[in-house]
């Protein structure tokens, strides 16, 4: 399985609060991949978690590490943006 | 040791209305005591999975029911509590020995210390600890003790509520007391969102008495015992003495579900149609013709008047998809959404002159985060050319509301928004949050510059009016009449209140108690004397 890797930015005032961290759980079940967020650098958490998600407490500008596994880079891709989207879109 | 009549007790206000009842008092839930299993694990494992599921069902029941801007927090909510790892971590305590609920108490707690150190998140964490109560009590067959009177009219008095709580209240429930909680909570926005005056965080609620009368008082932030309306901070002269306001009452909405609420509502028209709602789940651009059905629906729907759009914000806390916005940029005043969105904020002019040409409505357009008269009537002749509609701004910088006078021909109505108004006036961006009294509309310096638009305005022949959540005070409401704004436009759960202080004074009385409100030396002082003037009236 191939592993893609991005970088997405928390783009929400509040930070990654409930709200979006539940959007990013949904879009992460929705797709059915498995998914590994988590601040540059540090160990990566469950993406369908939205308590580690939320626990990554992570603040409006931060820029977080997206692991994906998936064969299908398209897929994989469309996921990263949808993510972005759940997280407020980036420049 | 129960209170005295006449006892004040304080808190944190919720809602602007007071109401006086009878308490009604909600037990603290029965603290669960830890035990063992007493069935295999595999056994307790899949209660633990039905009662979840039990909880989650209720959830997403609660979140039907809810408003559409409060179904998120239920949903939010229901995730939370299905949360994989939540359940990995309880299954690993029942494989200790624990029963099924008290497993689920340890896995909460273990991620309770993971959020903990930030407020909103342990706010979350408190909600998470009340939904493994829920499911602790789904798993031993007993109800959560919370009986509440479905007849009658009662103060209710508790701990705490949570949004699971809260959505249960039905309209027995006329107030809320806690001892714990705060302003910001889910609870906090719920009850405010369903009109229930609360005092949250009140000091002595635990000595209050079922069956005593209370004077809940959210305006004074306090709680009188053995009070009635007579006490209440906002309650007085605001008997209607004339059948119209003094000046027209719209309202503020955001989606076609809320055109039809207003409609339903004493508002004379929109006074805030924003717009972000219609583009938030949309990745791509939607074409003039959708944005056109999206408005028509809408302007179809709303309350008789003009309806007043507002082109699309970017500073708020939910960008929308599809538009390059510097989130940096956009939160410092000077920054322009038209430069880096012209083409967006053209296809949406083109699709609100649509829907007016066919619902035939009075349509008002105005642009938001406008920083200099020059981006104003950069604006004003943008709009123009695509429609036949008023055109305005929405004055939200200090540095706007001095140029007010050099819009004069260029702009037929200018709209205050008080909230940005204040932050930028206070401090220099939208992300330092401020303390909340430099957030009272009552700040002195504020209250001089809205009166310094108002003039500038009139004597520019430029209709005003005020949409910020200052307009939702139905006694400010009275202010900023006073000040010479020519309409108010407040949240739909208020117009009905601000609507009847606005016709419990006239025109002349209500110049008199701005020029109070001017005099004052501070929000403080300002409140109480423009209480104390009406008190006249």
């Amino acid at each position: 399985m191939a592993l893609h890797l991005a970088t997405v930015t928390v783009m929400d005032q509040n930070g990654l609060h409930a709200r979006p961290a539940g959007q990013l759980v949904k879009l992460v079940n929705d797709s059915g991949l498995m998914v590994r967020i988590g601040r540059v650098g540090e160990e990566l958490v469950n993406a369908n978690s939205p308590l580690r998600v939320m626990a990554l407490k992570a603040k409006w500008s931060d820029q977080l590490a997206v692991e994906i596994e998936s064969d299908d880079l398209e897929a994989a891709e469309t996921l990263v943006s949808a993510i972005q989207l759940a997280l407020g879109e980036s420049k | 040791m129960s209170h005295l009549p006449g006892t004040v007790l304080g808190g944190v206000g919720i809602g602007l209305n007071a109401v006086s009842a009878e308490v009604f008092r909600v037990r603290a839930r029965k603290s669960t005591t830890q035990s063992a299993r007493s069935g295999s694990a595999s056994e307790e494992t899949s209660a633990l999975t039905a009662a979840i599921a039990k909880v989650s069902k209720e959830l997403e029941h609660m979140a039907v029911q809810a408003e559409s801007s409060n179904a998120e927090i239920f949903q939010a909510l229901s995730l939370m509590i299905q949360d994989p790892e939540l359940f990995e971590s309880a299954c690993r305590h029942i494989d200790k020995g624990w029963s099924a609920g008290s497993a689920l108490f340890l896995a909460v707690e273990e991620f309770a210390q993971l959020l903990s150190g930030d407020a909103l998140l342990e706010e979350r964490a408190a909600d998470l600890k009340d939904l493994a109560t829920r499911v602790s009590a789904e798993l031993n067959g007993v109800g959560l003790g919370m009986e509440i009177p479905l007849r009658g009219r009662v103060v209710l008095v508790g701990e705490d509520f949570f949004p699971t709580d809260v959505a249960q209240f039905g309209k027995a429930v006329v107030g809320v007391v806690t001892s714990k909680g705060g302003p910001t909570s889910h609870s906090a926005i719920l009850l405010r969102s369903m009109g229930i005056p609360a005092v949250l965080g009140c000091d002595g609620a635990d000595q209050l008495l079922d069956g005593q009368v209370v004077l809940v008082d959210p305006a004074g932030d306090r709680v009188m015992v053995d009070a009635d309306m007579s006490s209440a901070t906002q309650s007085i002269s605001m008997i209607a003495k004339s059948f119209e306001p003094i000046v027209p009452v719209r309202a503020n909405i955001g989606s076609l579900d809320d055109a039809v609420r207003a409609s339903a509502t004493a508002a004379e028209g929109v006074g805030l149609l924003r717009t972000e709602l219609l583009y938030l789940a949309q990745h791509t651009v939607p074409s003039v013709d959708e944005q056109t059905k999206s408005y028509s629906d809408i302007f179809a729907a709303a309350p008789e008047g003009p309806v007043v759009v507002r082109t699309i914000d970017v500073s708020t806390d939910k960008p929308v998809p599809f538009l390059s916005v510097d989130p940096k940029a956009a939160l410092t005043p000077g920054y322009s959404l038209l430069s880096d969105n012209r083409e967006f904020v053209i296809g949406q002019l083109k699709s609100i002159e649509r829907a007016r040409e066919l619902t035939g409505r009075e349509i008002w357009v105005m642009a938001p985060m406008v920083d200099s008269a020059s981006e104003a009537i950069e604006f004003a002749e943008l709009a123009r050319t695509h429609g036949h509609y008023r055109v305005g701004v929405m004055v939200e910088t200090p540095s706007l509301a001095n140029e007010v006078a050099k819009l004069k021909g260029k702009v037929d109505f200018v709209s205050v928004g008080t909230n940005d108004l204040s932050q930028f006036l206070f401090e220099t961006n939208r992300l330092a949050p401020l303390s909340p009294s430099l957030l009272s509309p009552w700040q002195p310096k504020l209250i001089k510059l809205l009166g310094k638009i108002a003039k500038a305005a009139q004597a520019a022949n430029i209709a005003t009016g005020v949409c910020g959540e200052s307009a939702s005070d139905p006694v400010f409401a009275i202010v900023l009449a006073g000040l010479g704004f020519d309409s108010v436009s407040a949240s739909m759960s208020q117009v009905g209140a601000v609507r009847s202080a606005l016709s419990s004074v006239s025109l002349d009385e209500a110049a008199e108690v701005a020029q109070v409100a001017l005099g004052a030396g501070s929000a403080e002082s300002a409140k109480a004397m423009v209480l104390g003037a009406l008190r006249r009236y």
